[in-house]
């Protein structure tokens, strides 16, 4: 029962795999109960301090939309993480058969190890790009992921092309395809298995949708909103953000993923986090807000173009006007030169000060981002893991029982 | 042996995932029914209120709100000097203390003699300190007038001092809450005349020009962070 080199490595990999997919999975599963969370980020699965922040690349990764599917149907969907901690298990499972079971030199459970290791190398490879490429952040525990599947693969091909060398055992080049389909609807079972009991499981967040209050004046009489679409919907949507504002940067960036987009037309509603313009504030949790806001509101037809400019320069513009508050009207006035004589005039002024009248108006808590379907709030706990499932029954209409009763 | 060891990795391999995240998720609910209902401590959107906004500025500016037509008709009505006497029942000194912390926010639009014109410097000034509302609820507008000419001419001239203002901010402003908001006082001669502590604080006026003449010949026009 002396293992090989490459079958200890495996195991070892499949181990390691195996805990970063479940700390991963733990992370999210986590946020089910729609509060904030610490995010564990580390080379060493589990260990290392919890980013509360949100600033790391697993917070990133876990927020986006790539973190997990069947958003519509279940809050927050079903972590991508989840089928990866099963898929591992079952090599790990694998591994640890082969070990103990001596079958190192069989070469039917060798090929089947290598090909079914080649399906997490499959998805490193897909997840990577788009955490590169999509995200813009990579995500340690992913990266532990990564590096496990491949050495993963790597010492299976290594088991495989020993086991060629080996005798042949009983068996082996003979009814092939049956142990293998066998071994691969084990495997199917695993990630299955793992999926329904979370189905199962879940919290239902139904319930809370259209619960957390609506607009008492929803109408806009200073015509302050900012259009973010041309969409011709009947439904519209009221963000109450901030240029400059990370999260609303990142519900953002959600929705336009979650092909929610045609459904609603979306305005903006700007309420700048930065005291010199906002005396709900004390300090400026994002300076340079109130220059940028300014600078949406001259721009017109281009608004969101400057939305977008500053959701790109977010952080160098912040930093920039924490230094000297007069940066983030010159970095917007050298970016779109047309609202260089609008910007810090009494009128847009006058138009920002409205907006942020708006919001006394509706008696809006003073956060970002909030968002409105025709009127009714989407819970703060949905902006984020939950957003297209209670957004989704917002736009439709389908809104908790306690609501309808409200609105009576 | 050989399958009793598969099955048993199997199960126990089988459990990492399904365990695990039944254990989690089902904690995850457990907490979301204790969390329920919890208040939040964010805070909520409102209108400024300052230190400045004493009880005294307060019970003025209810009844300037109220008796001049503000709240009542949601229209700018505006108060001759008569009806300001008795809405601020308290002396001109008093009156013009209460505006005393509001140094940093209030402007003095300086007319010339016997004129309701603004001129380049006035708009400039006035412009700029309407957009400056902040989370004030109140503009008021104070004109006066200086002594020279009768008593009612300098009514009706500060009378008109105020509302050269008031169609100003209506003609560059569109702002529908506009009537609502904006106060308007007139003094003429009579009442709470500036004195030359007023000299320091922002004018439209030449910085040579500040005897308690120049400084009458006005319309004081400030945001008032208070909430009534």
């Amino acid at each position: 029962m002396k293992p090989r080199i490459p079958t200890i490595l495996f195991v070892l990999a499949a181990v390691a795999a195996t805990l970063f997919a479940a700390v991963s999975t733990y992370d999210f599963v986590q946020h089910l109960d729609r509060q904030l969370h610490g995010i564990h980020c580390s080379f060493v699965p589990g260990l290392g301090a919890l980013d509360a922040t949100g600033s790391s690349g697993c917070h990133a990764a876990l927020m986006s939309p790539w973190s997990s599917v069947l958003r519509k149907a279940i809050w927050g969907g079903i972590p991508i993480a989840l089928p990866g901690l099963a898929v591992y298990a079952f090599l790990l499972f694998r591994g640890l058969d082969l070990w103990l079971n001596r079958r190192e030199g069989s070469r039917n459970a060798t090929v089947f190890l290598f090909m079914a290791s080649l399906l997490p190398v499959v998805t490193s490879i897909a997840m990577g790009v788009i955490a590169v490429g999509l995200i813009g952040e990579v995500c340690k525990l992913c990266v532990g992921m990564y590096v496990s599947s491949f050495v993963m693969a790597g010492t299976a091909l290594w088991l495989w092309l020993a086991s060629r060398k080996a005798p042949a055992e009983a068996g082996d080049g003979e009814g092939v395809v049956k142990p293998h389909v066998l071994s691969a609807i084990e495997g199917v079972g695993f990630v299955l298995l793992s999926v329904l009991v979370y189905v199962m499981l879940v919290p239902d967040a139904s319930g809370y949708v259209g619960t957390c209050g609506s607009l008492k004046k929803p109408q806009d009489p200073y015509g302050v909103m900012v259009p973010l679409d041309a969409n011709p919907s009947e439904k519209t949507m009221i963000e109450v953000m901030d240029p400059l504002c990370p999260a609303c940067r990142g519900f953002s960036r959600r929705f336009e993923a979650s092909g929610l987009g045609e459904a609603v037309h979306r305005v903006a509603l700007l309420m700048p986090l930065d005291d010199t313009c906002n005396w709900m504030v004390s300090s400026a949790v994002h300076p340079g807000a109130c220059a940028v806001s300014e600078a949406v509101l001259c721009a017109g037809d281009q608004a969101t173009a400057v939305f977008d400019w500053a959701f790109e320069h977010q952080e160098e513009i912040r930093e920039a006007a924490t230094q000297d508050p007069a940066k983030a009207a010159e970095m917007v006035k050298a970016a779109f030169p047309a609202v260089a004589s609008c910007v810090g005039s009494p009128a847009v002024r006058s138009k920002v000060n409205k907006s942020l009248r708006w919001a006394v108006a509706n008696q809006l808590p003073v956060l970002q981002p909030q968002v409105f379907v025709e009127g009714v709030r989407l819970c703060d706990e949905d902006t984020d893991l939950g957003m297209d499932f209670a957004l989704s029954r917002l736009i439709e209409g389908r809104i908790a029982a306690e609501k309808k009763e409200e609105g009576k | 042996m050989n399958a009793v060891v598969h099955a048993g990795l199997g199960v126990a391999c089988l459990l990492v995932p399904t365990a695990l995240v039944g254990a989690w998720t089902v904690s995850a609910s457990n907490r979301i029914a204790e969390e329920s209902g919890a208040g939040s401590d964010v805070a909520v959107a409102a209108a400024a209120d300052e230190g400045y906004c004493t009880a005294d500025l307060r019970k003025v500016l209810r009844r300037v709100l109220q008796s001049c037509g503000l709240q009542s008709s949601g229209e700018v009505r505006g108060c001759k000097p008569n009806d300001a006497k008795s809405v601020a029942t308290m002396s001109g000194e008093d009156f013009n203390a209460l505006f005393r912390p509001l140094a940093d926010r209030a402007g003095i639009i300086q007319f010339d003699l016997d004129s309701s014109v603004l001129d380049p410097a006035d708009i400039a000034l006035l412009d700029k300190q309407f957009a400056d509302q902040r989370g004030a609820s109140w503009f008021l507008v104070v004109a006066r007038a200086s002594p020279e000419g009768s008593e009612l001419h300098n009514q009706k001239l500060s009378q008109a001092r105020g509302q050269a203002v008031l169609d100003h901010l209506r003609r560059t402003f569109t702002d529908p809450d506009l009537d609502k908001e904006v106060g308007l006082l007139w003094l003429g001669e009579e009442f709470a005349q500036l004195d030359a502590e007023f000299c320091t604080w922002p004018r439209s006026g030449a910085a040579e020009e500040c005897s308690s003449k120049e400084l009458n010949r006005s319309a004081f026009v400030t945001w008032i962070d208070c909430r009534i």
